[in-house]
């Protein structure tokens, strides 16, 4: 689950993110302003691919790995979805968001003799979280699936855009994630400390009563990340714990979400939860809220909207227009869980084409009566305005 | 004062056809003025306008050999970090006979580039990129297509279908681009695997780094330079349109003055009137003026509408003038600048009391009675006649010295231009008097003695006129003698560079310029044709040298071409054979004017290989581009640029082949190709050379025949009203026995006599204007020379105008004199 299927879950049409801004802005995803660079394209709806003659997630599938870390592109939509928790020398903590979009444009080829023909375009987000120095830093790009500016491949793992890319090596894992802009880096090893988690259904993630629609949604709940962080004109060596959200699909779904609350989160004694709550827009949760508990093993307890009790603890105004719950109490009766979640820095907003909040948290409480502790990502969509 | 202004009314209603010319008069001056000025101003801000879209926030360019540069290098900007950049293949395409700048970019690195553009329907732009062949138009452009968003196209010679992929908005009234997705204008344009170049927004320190990123042959370029020039060639162009404005402001101020002056004159007596009843000089200044404000302020109103229309249909011609030699650009509408309705109604207004300021201040000076004296008049007009000619000498003289003291300045020579047409009217009086005296005692018989001295009695009258219509017709005979001159060096230049028979090239999309390609294949398939004794390829491409963008045409060097090019300096032997050597090149003339090469001298030219050196044997006459060019031999061009293609071919006919014949060969072999090409002889490229140079002095010959127009419309005024005035002497003739007939001979005659001093005054005045135009002006403008040549029909034609208008505004009056019983005449006294 991630900012964008959020966004896509909201208004008539689907939100699609970046330069389908015009349609975002139209369909109330959050309302982003308009960047003040929009010209020709981006401000430009680009427009809803039609889902004829894409895929659909209807059944349950087999998955196979390491192929399905590669790219699906008989579906309209997938992304690449990491974040975690870093930390240096002297305790300086980090956290990071780096999110690979593929946008499918058209389900067929495009007939060209032409390089630059291209049946899907990227977009990525990369938001580092400087707890010490105070600062939150997000970038964005788009390219086009041509000319070897963006695209993906599964053996070995490559999804890139420009010199932004995940790699893996010949043999697999681990995998290597390098980012850089404006002087924020990051330079990761990235190392599985679990195997792939399904989400819903054996990874059918239904997102409404309608057949189809639908995600094909796998997590790599627990990754051991090693490597660099620049900031600040330093480099700094860090170690820590990373996410990897996967998703895949040509769903369109209702117009009564207007947002959503998706919570990653890892405690210190081995096991992670995910859960995500969508919000309607009369302020109920929708039933197809839903999430996972992934023991220190990897077996899974799946989690639907009835079993966890969220509630708001602390406001954070945005100065670009809206009010953000970025501290949280969570209940989960049946695990004995009770928590709290406090953000690193309130401001995490990536104020970007769509406008929302992803950040680094950490987590205190109970389980079964006894203290547990953790860190995490929460991401917060639809309360910009 | 009441009474003053209502005097002044009057007076203006009850001479209702004097009133009526000097409201046309003023009128006419002022259109021609706003009109051209308009024009101008609508086709630079829409070229602006243009180049901004192009441009867009765009601080450098990439750019490289004409045929564009290897597309990879974009993605290896783009890994290095150079991010502020967007890839960019540019051309021509036809819709609906129409030439359309067809613009391919990646649309998501466009954002920061072109923020002028947007376009309003959904989903455009994913269409722009999954459906090849799809485009963005502007509104207007959208009408080509058909129900389902079809547009016929010619792209390169061929003839492709395109989509409508939507239509785009454009809040900087950018109407004349087509947008593509960069794979769609690759394919169009035919430049698989190329850009034709990369814009950048860089900061100064980032310039040398991403300069030293590129492979030979290519170049970052500041953006502001690449604009300026473009901008540097329309303007040549516009300047010359702006000297005609000029003229006809010259004329137009001629003929206010003489009009509004002339007026005054007339109702000297009733000034003198009003001096002895008590009306103050200050008064009587203010009456004078007063009336001229009113007659000024009313015929600059109309002279300003008036050029509102006349505009548009200048901004038509001016906007195909540009479009033939230049830049493709559409320009619609007349962009209503109020910086040129200030300047003609501005000019109207200022002329207009200046001319009644003069005489106004004069029957105010003067003693009561002795204003109402004539001969007081004319012999203090004598005397002005005198310091005329003291003034004016001077003047010509200064005109004629100023362009060899500025020797480079465009403005020097029009002041200079301006200051002869000045000096030399201020010495028409003394020279009217002059002839009259001369004449009278030459001239036998009562008629034409009268006549001849009715020229420096009424000097007052005549003089002014005189001016004006010599200034008009020596402007006609000026602009005439250049424009004839010129066509006559164009297609003496066409005949020596037309030496082949027939001619092969893809269709052009500006006119006068070949920007299509001929693949080597093709040019194989000319050689085995039948019929054919030689084919020559010619390349015509845009390199950069260090001062910017210069044309480069590449010939074969074979002995045919020797006589393509006519070499002005440089000695021809060696310069000829360095140049078959390849050892040396050959600048055009144009090129050697602007960037002030001699032969001997070096040019330095971007080549794939990187900045080479050329040294320049000759300078060569050129018409074909006011830019310039550089000659050099194909060998040498194949050599330093990895370019095979061909721009276009000449084929030379075997003996004994007639060029009809190889011509329909020609143009069989060729539409078995599936590049569309024209197959022209050389007569026909001769003929539609002349037509093209022949269209771009339209907008020339319009304003020279307003300029005529408006120095009649004077002269007609000025001579009825003369006439009117001399009513009582012609009447006492009548009286004293001068037949109705003869009196209309003494009056025709003298108005012919008056035409023929316009006459004989306007032919030196126009050579001497024609050679400004030619060796000052046009040289300055376009670096072009050409030889002087006056139609033997010139000096004729001059004096049937000059004579002609006048005895056509003499006739009116004539008749009425004529006709008017000299009672009458003598009873208004």
């Amino acid at each position: 689950m991630t900012a964008m299927q959020g966004r896509k879950r909201v208004g008539a049409r689907w939100c699609l993110p970046g330069f389908l801004l015009a349609l975002a802005v139209l369909a109330g995803c959050g309302a982003p302003e308009p960047p003040s660079d929009s010209g020709v394209n981006v401000a430009e709806a680009l427009g809803q691919a039609e889902a004829e003659g894409f895929a659909r997630a209807t059944d349950p599938r087999r998955f196979r790995f390491p192929a399905d870390h590669g790219p699906h592109p008989a579906f309209r939509n997938e992304w690449w979805y990491l974040t975690g928790n870093l930390e240096g020398t002297g305790g300086r903590r980090f956290g990071f968001q780096v999110t690979f979009f593929r946008i499918g444009l058209s389900a067929e080829p495009v007939e060209s003799p032409s390089a630059w023909a291209a049946n899907a375009v990227w977009m990525a987000h990369f938001a580092l979280t400087d707890a010490h120095g105070k600062r939150f830093h997000a970038f964005e790009r788009f390219a086009r699936d041509a000319v070897g500016l963006a695209g993906a491949q599964a053996e070995p793992l490559a999804v890139w855009l420009e010199e932004w890319r995940l790699t893996g090596t010949e043999d697999g894992l681990p995998w290597r994630l390098e980012m850089a802009e404006e002087g924020i880096g990051l330079n990761l090893s990235l190392e599985p400390q679990k195997p792939p988690v399904l989400q819903g259904d054996a990874g059918l993630s239904q997102k409404s009563a309608e057949p189809g629609n639908a995600s094909y949604y796998y997590s790599i709940p627990r990754l051991a990340a090693r490597g660099t962080v620049t900031s600040n004109g330093e480099t700094i060596p860090v170690t820590g714990l990373a996410w990897l959200d996967r998703e895949w699909s040509t769903s369109a779904l209702g117009p009564d979400q207007v947002g959503w609350d998706w919570f990653a989160l890892q405690f210190d004694d081995g096991s992670d939860l995910m859960l995500y709550r969508l919000r309607r827009r009369d302020g109920a949760t929708d039933p197809h809220s839903a999430g996972s508990f992934i023991t220190p093993e990897g077996g899974k307890r799946a989690l639907a909207a009835g079993d966890f009790e969220l509630e708001p603890v602390e406001m954070w105004e945005s100065p670009r227009g809206g009010r953000y719950p970025v501290a949280w109490r969570l209940r989960l009766p049946a695990l004995g869980l009770e928590l709290v979640i406090r953000p690193l820095l309130r401001d995490q907003e990536l104020e970007l084409t769509v406008r929302y909040w992803e950040g680094a948290v950490d987590v205190h409480g109970t389980r079964g009566g006894r203290p547990v502790q953790g860190r995490g990502y929460v991401e917060l969509t639809g309360y910009a305005e | 004062m009441k009474i003053l202004l209502l005097l002044a009314w009057r007076q203006l209603v009850r001479q209702r056809l004097q009133s009526a010319l000097t409201l046309l008069g003023i009128a006419l001056g002022v259109a021609v003025v706003v009109a051209v000025d308009l024009a101008n101003e609508s086709s630079s801000r829409a070229l602006e306008r243009t180049l901004d879209a192009l441009t867009g926030t765009a601080t450098h360019h990439i750019v490289g050999p004409p045929r564009g540069f290897d597309e990879a290098l974009y993605l290896r900007l783009r890994l290095q970090g150079v991010r502020a950049s967007a890839p960019v293949v540019e051309g021509f395409i036809r819709i609906g006979g129409e030439t359309w700048r067809l613009l391919g970019i990646d649309p998501l690195a466009e954002s920061r580039f072109r923020p002028q553009v947007e376009s309003t329907d959904e989903g455009a732009l994913r269409r722009l990129m999954v459906e090849p062949g799809s485009v963005l138009a502007p509104p207007r452009g959208a009408r080509h297509a058909d129900a389902e968003g079809r547009m016929v196209a010619e792209a390169g010679g061929r003839t492709e279908v395109l989509r409508l992929a939507g239509t785009y908005r454009s809040n900087a009234g950018i109407d004349d681009l087509l947008l593509a997705d960069i794979a769609t204008a690759q394919t169009l344009l035919d430049r698989v695997g190329r850009l034709d170049r990369i814009d950048l927004q860089l900061s100064a320190s980032q310039v040398e780094e991403v300069a030293a990123m590129l492979p030979p042959g290519l170049h970052v370029e500041e953006a502001e330079a690449r604009r300026g020039h473009t901008e540097q060639l329309a303007r040549a162009f516009q300047i010359n349109l702006r000297a005609m404005s000029l003229l006809a402001l010259l004329v137009g101020a001629f003929l206010v003055y003489n009009t509004v002056a002339f007026g005054v004159i007339r109702h000297r007596e009733l000034l003198g009137t009003l001096r002895a009843v008590g009306a103050t000089p200050h008064q009587v200044v203010m009456l004078v003026m007063g009336q001229a404000l009113l007659m000024g302020t009313l015929g600059t109103v109309l002279g300003v509408l008036g050029g509102l229309v006349l505009g548009d249909v200048l901004l038509a011609l001016v906007t195909r003038t540009i479009n033939d030699l230049y830049f493709v650009l559409s320009v619609r509408e007349v962009t209503v600048a109020p910086g040129s309705l200030l300047l003609g109604g501005g000019m109207g207004v200022a002329v207009t009391l200046l001319a009644a300021g003069i005489p106004a201040r004069e029957a105010a000076r003067v003693a009561p009675l002795t204003v109402q004296r004539r001969s007081h008049l004319e012999r203090r007009t004598g005397r002005g006649a005198l310091i005329g000619a003291v003034v004016g000498a001077p003047l010509i003289l200064i005109g004629l010295l100023l362009p060899q003291l500025a020797e480079r300045s465009l403005l020097a020579g029009f002041v200079a231009l301006g200051l002869i047409m000045i000096g030399a009217g201020a010495l028409v009086p003394l020279l009217v008097a002059g002839i009259g005296a001369i004449g009278s005692r030459v001239v036998r018989g009562v008629l034409g003695r009268r006549a001849v001295r009715g020229l420096s009695a009424g000097l007052s009258r005549s003089g002014i006129a005189v001016a004006a219509l010599a200034i008009a017709v020596s402007a006609t005979v000026g602009v005439t003698v250049m424009v004839d001159s010129f066509r006559v060096s164009v297609a003496d230049w066409l005949e020596a560079i037309l030496v082949g028979d027939v001619y092969v090239a893809p269709p052009g999309t500006v006119s006068s310029r070949v920007d299509g390609t001929l693949d080597p294949s093709v040019v194989e398939r000319f050689r085995a044709l039948p019929g054919v004794a030689a084919v020559r390829g010619t390349r015509r491409v845009e390199v950069m040298a260090e001062s910017g963008p210069v044309s480069l045409l590449a010939v074969e060097a074979v002995s045919h071409t020797r006589d393509r090019f006519t070499l002005l300096a440089g000695e021809p032997e060696s310069a000829w054979q360095a140049f078959r050597a390849g050892e040396a090149v050959f600048a055009s003339e144009p090129l050697a004017f602007h960037r002030r090469i001699e032969p001997g001298d070096r040019i330095e030219l971007m080549t794939d290989r990187g900045m080479r050196e050329f040294p320049v044997a000759a300078i060569y006459r050129d018409y074909g581009s006011e830019a310039g060019v550089v000659a050099m031999g194909m060998s040498i061009y194949r050599q330093l640029w990895d370019d095979p293609d061909h721009s276009s071919l000449v084929l030379y006919a075997a003996p004994g082949v007639p060029t009809d014949t190889l011509l329909a060969n020609a143009r069989a072999a060729a539409a078995e190709l599936s590049q569309t090409l024209e197959v022209r002889s050389n007569e026909a490229i001769r003929s539609v050379s002349l037509a093209i140079f022949d269209r771009t002095f339209t907008v020339t010959r319009v304003l020279r025949l307003l300029t005529v127009l408006v120095a009649a419309v004077g002269i007609f005024g000025a001579l009825s009203a003369m006439q009117i005035e001399r009513a009582r002497e012609h009447a006492l003739l009548r009286s004293l026995g001068v037949t109705p007939g003869g009196l209309f001979l003494l009056v025709g005659l003298e108005t012919a006599l008056l035409g023929l001093v316009a006459g004989l005054v306007a032919i030196p005045l126009g050579v001497v204007t024609a050679e400004v135009l030619i060796d000052v002006i046009n040289r300055r403008a376009f670096g072009w020379s050409m030889d002087l040549v006056v139609p033997p029909a010139v000096p004729l034609e001059a004096l049937t105008l000059a004579v002609g208008s006048a005895l056509a505004a003499g006739i009116y009056p004539a008749w009425r004199m004529a006709r008017t019983p000299p009672a009458l005449a003598l009873r208004e006294e």
